[in-house]
């Protein structure tokens, strides 16, 4: 058939094509190895089982908030590289960059030799650990949700890569705080907030988030009650809602969050409730960047809201005090969290 | 029954020396044999015919101009589709050179039978001689590229119509007449049997009404095919046609030659107009239109449907 | 009279594959880790002669995991998408068309988008999603886009514009209502990305996808003549013996099928199936026998070119490849523009 005999040319061409694609990669593509290593096996928060070398030499973070870990940690010798949004400590800045966290070389980060990637959900793409997985450098995925899985995501990554003791101290000192912080609050009654990522449109957190998680602990409860993680309002369902209090997050793009005597002028806000009353607070971002700081957000925002609580115990914790006036006082230019 | 297809072209092969094209192939006595066909058209299948064609009965042979006359909506372009073979009758046959038109198949049909219509506006720029070469889409196969041949029977085409000088132009450059002449030059390089044109002259002024008709019979003389044109140009169909089928409403009122169609009543009657039927020198009737005056003093004709 | 020979045909597809031959070698030279030609050339030698334990591990990665699979990738994207689109402007009879026209990329997208809520840590789903997308798609608009029992150019269009608008709808209400994950990944989607890793086998997966491509565009090619003629009318290409219902439908199925072979793996890259078409055109003509092969390196070397900028423009942050042809393609497309109006 006429048909056919046309078609079969191209046919040939196809076939050939397929068999010499499929031989062209047939060996697998092996990770960069200086000799034999002697590896191990963990587990990272999305549940993936990487291989790892035992002695981890060089890292590259993927996220701000993985690169303020790794230096808190101590491991900042180790960091070999780190994205361009990565900008606390000040040091960080300094260190080679391998592009944006959404849309990082893979090159540039092999370029570096890392012995492991540090990723996370809340800001990294599936693509990009996908594409590093293909090329053997092992990534460890972490997947915030709760400060808990914060602290425990910190003791992970401390010890894949050695350094267990100062991960310890440091998850220690943390709980300690927390601990003390639940104390502090036990008998005030949670304060019922919203908290507002971006005011325009105004955007809130979900229940599943690690914000809402950290409101808790500080004492608050978010009035929003969605399972979707960075929930969209109208002004009409905050006014529904009734919180005692607005919470902003200090950020470079919104330098007048929070600002009360701005709110008492713009409409509609002017005459919500938290603004006539003044109860408005703003925090540091680092309430919204899961690193070691997110405890001093959470610490500074409970002082704020329940004051009373903590006015009998200024005596002996005037250090603590003092660091979280401070760190209330700090803005950075940390990036938002909700990647739209 | 149409099985002969591409290869029952003896001397499709060759090409004389001249522009004319070789003799065809059909050994039936007649080329176009259309016998009691009809056709009815209907909303859906349920509903009875809106429209009903014939039964129609007409023959046309070698180097012949038959015309297709009648009114508006009196069914000439569904005959023009029979003739195509793109309609099929619902009973009687319409047959070219021995086969039913509709059975054919479609790459054979287009060898024989050439329908040239008004062009479509071209999508993307096109040279004449692309356009005329895409007649020769027929012969051979489906993918393929044109040979020596083809380009031979596209010139020739070119040559027949009188647009050689028109080769290497674009066709949105090209004036109305000198289109309608390059559409003509595809449809003979199919080297037809059956060339049918739909209202051809709509758009000419009277020149080139006159030139094209002269054309169409010319290249029915040369090339020995027949060629059915649907028009309502009275005079002009009667000066160049060897024979007129009347159409009146999907009723064939008449065939035959023009003197014998041409009658003052019947064509009165069908065209609904005062009309006069004279002879020209030539011995072809001439039609004009009446003075009313005249028509109100003579009342009471009837005609007879054949 | 030239009509298109075998011997033009080649000759053009030979130019133009040397050109690919050049953006390729380019491609391979750039990237934000340094290595040299030398070290490229030696690299790829080794490997076609069996030698692979002679090349550095990092190289071999570089090479073979990282930029040839990209480059590989933007071949297939590229010409899958020209030929789509040059396909669809025959089929619409209209030179607007693109390959998205008819709503594959939006039930694609749709595909994606569900795939990516209800398993976020699979690419490969989503890729398979989205095919399935696309391909449920191209059923329903085929089945829309039908008058008589015939795929009418009209109806098609008016049938893909219709279906893209609804499917556009839906997911602009699924981002915004669906619970829990963010759909961060969509963004780049939507804008064409080439960056997505072929899976644990590499070889059986492209091969798998130009064996699409070859047959796919292979049907294409076999109505090439047949599309010349229709482009010129289609009631005179029926009277000339072209079997126009079936070409029509050849054309839609296979067009759809590179369409959304390409963003399935790729996401939705804009301009090139649109403008392609019309560059090969302007330079080689409308002659679809040559067009098809024309467009379909055409579209490869354009989307490698555009790939390898991407890469290369904000180093080492990588744009996706979309933002890249569309940043071209707006000027390009004016320009075309008012070379026809001339």
């Amino acid at each position: 058939m006429q048909f056919r005999k046309s078609y079969t040319p191209i046919l040939f061409l196809a076939l050939t094509f397929t068999a010499t694609a499929a031989q062209a990669s047939q060996a697998p593509i092996a990770a960069p190895t200086a000799g034999p290593k002697s590896t191990a096996q963990f587990i990272d928060e999305l549940g993936r089982k990487v291989t790892v070398a035992t002695e981890v030499r060089r890292i590259v973070s993927l996220a701000p908030n993985l690169t303020e870990t790794v230096y808190a940690l101590g491991l900042q010798e180790r960091l070999a590289g780190d994205t361009d949004y990565c900008d606390y400590p000040k040091e960080a800045t300094a260190k080679p960059h391998v592009g944006g966290p959404m849309s990082p070389s893979v090159e540039a980060i092999v370029a570096l030799h890392p012995d492991l990637v540090l990723a996370t959900t809340s800001i990294n793409r599936i693509q990009t650990v996908a594409a590093l997985e293909h090329v053997g450098i092992p990534v460890y995925v972490s997947d915030p949700h709760s400060v808990e899985g914060l602290l425990a995501g910190i003791r992970k990554i401390a010890d894949i890569t050695g350094a267990s003791t100062s991960g310890k101290s440091i998850v220690d000192d943390l709980q300690a705080r927390l601990d003390s912080l639940h104390a502090a609050l036990n008998g005030s009654t949670s304060s019922r907030v919203l908290f507002i990522v971006w005011s325009s449109p105004l955007i809130s957190v979900g229940q599943g988030t690690f914000i809402a998680d950290a409101l808790k602990l500080a004492g608050a409860e978010s009035v929003v009650k969605s399972t979707k993680n960075w929930p969209e309002m109208s002004m009409e369902e905050v006014v529904r809602l009734r919180p005692e209090y607005l919470i902003f997050a200090r950020g470079h793009d919104d330098p007048d969050a929070g600002n009360l005597d701005v709110l008492r002028t713009r409409p509609v806000y002017r005459d919500l409730k938290p603004v006539r009353d003044g109860h408005v607070v703003s925090v540091s971002d680092s309430i919204d960047r899961p690193a070691p700081r997110m405890i001093d957000a959470i610490e500074a925002l409970a002082h704020q809201l329940h004051s009373a609580a903590f006015v009998t115990r200024q005596h002996d914790s005037g250090a603590r005090a003092e660091r979280s006036a401070s760190l209330a006082g700090t803005s950075g230019k940390e990036g938002c969290p909700c990647g739209l | 029954m149409s099985g002969a297809a591409d290869s029952a072209r003896p001397g499709a092969g060759s090409s004389s020396g001249s522009g004319s094209f070789p003799p065809g192939s059909g050994q039936n006595p007649a080329r176009v044999l259309v016998e009691q066909a009809t056709y009815a058209y209907a909303a859906t299948d349920r509903d009875a015919p809106e429209f009903t064609l014939g039964p129609i009965s007409f023959e046309g042979d070698r180097r012949e101009v038959i015309s297709i006359l009648g009114p508006n909506a009196s069914g000439k372009s569904t005959m023009l589709k029979l003739l195509a073979g793109v309609l099929k009758p619902l009973s009687g046959r319409v047959q070219i050179d021995g086969s039913d038109a509709s059975e054919l198949d479609p790459r054979v049909r287009a060898q024989r039978v050439a329908l040239v219509q008004q062009e479509s506006a071209l999508l993307f720029p096109l040279r004449v001689w692309e356009y005329v070469l895409q007649g020769r889409y027929p012969y051979g196969r489906r993918l393929r590229f044109q040979s020596a041949q083809d380009c031979r029977m596209a010139e020739n085409a070119l040559l027949q119509v009188g647009a050689d000088d028109l080769r290497d132009r674009w066709m949105e450059q090209l004036s109305g007449g000198e289109k309608q002449r390059v559409i003509l030059a595809r449809s003979l390089a199919q080297e037809p049997a059956l060339l049918l044109l739909d209202e051809p002259t709509q758009h000419l002024d009277i020149g080139g009404k006159v030139e094209l008709l002269r054309r169409l019979r010319r290249l029915a003389d040369e090339n020995r095919f027949t060629v059915i044109v649907v028009t309502h140009e009275l005079n002009l169909a009667a000066e160049f046609s060897d024979r007129i089928v009347l159409l009146h409403k999907g009723k064939c009122m008449r065939t035959g030659e023009p003197t014998e169609v041409y009658q003052r009543d019947l064509l009165e009657q069908v065209f609904q107009a005062p009309l006069e039927v004279h002879l020209s020198v030539t011995g072809k009737p001439r039609v004009l239109v009446r003075d009313p005056d005249i028509a109100a003093a003579r009342p009471g004709w009837t005609i007879d449907p054949n | 009279m030239r009509p298109l020979t075998p011997r033009r045909l080649l000759s053009v597809c030979a130019v133009l594959a040397g050109i690919l031959f050049v953006t390729v070698v380019l491609s391979l030279r750039l990237g934000a880790y340094s290595i040299s030609s030398g070290d490229i050339v030696m690299t790829l030698i080794n490997r076609v002669i069996g030698r692979t334990n002679q090349i550095p591990s990092e190289f071999n990665l570089v090479v073979f995991g990282l930029r040839l699979p990209r480059i590989a990738l933007g071949i297939l994207v590229g010409a899958s998408l020209s030929v789509a689109g040059a396909g669809f402007q025959a089929l619409l009879r209209n030179p607007l068309a693109d390959p998205y026209v008819l709503g594959v990329s939006s039930g694609a997208a749709l595909g994606a988008i569900l795939s990516l809520s209800l398993a976020p840590h699979s690419p490969l789903a989503m890729q398979g999603a989205a095919f399935l997308g696309a391909a449920g798609t191209i059923a329903a608009v085929y089945f829309l886009g039908r008058r008589g029992g015939q795929l009418d150019s009209s109806t098609l269009l008016l049938a893909g514009i219709i279906s893209a608008s609804f499917l556009s709808a839906i997911i602009s209400f699924l981002m915004t209502t669906l619970a829990g994950r963010d759909l961060r990944g969509m963004a780049f989607w939507l804008m064409g990305d080439l960056s997505s890793a072929p899976p644990a086998d590499p070889g059986r997966w492209f091969g798998w996808l130009f064996f699409v491509f070859f047959i796919a565009a292979g049907a294409i090619y076999t109505t090439a003549s047949d599309l010349n003629l229709i482009l010129t009318g289609e009631e005179e290409a029926r009277h000339l013996g072209v079997h126009v219902g079936r070409v029509k439908l050849v054309v839609y199925v296979s067009a759809s099928l590179l369409t959304g072979l390409a963003v399935s793996v790729s996401g939705s890259i804009g301009y090139v199936g649109l403008l392609v078409p019309h560059v090969i055109r302007m330079i080689f003509g409308s002659d679809y026998r040559l067009l098809i092969p024309a467009t379909a390196i055409g579209g490869a070397i354009a989307i490698v070119f555009a790939d390898t900028l991407a890469r290369m423009v904000v180093a080492p942050t990588e744009l996706p490849v979309g933002a890249m042809t569309a940043l071209a393609g707006a000027p390009v497309f004016i320009y075309l523009l008012r070379r026809r109006m001339r």
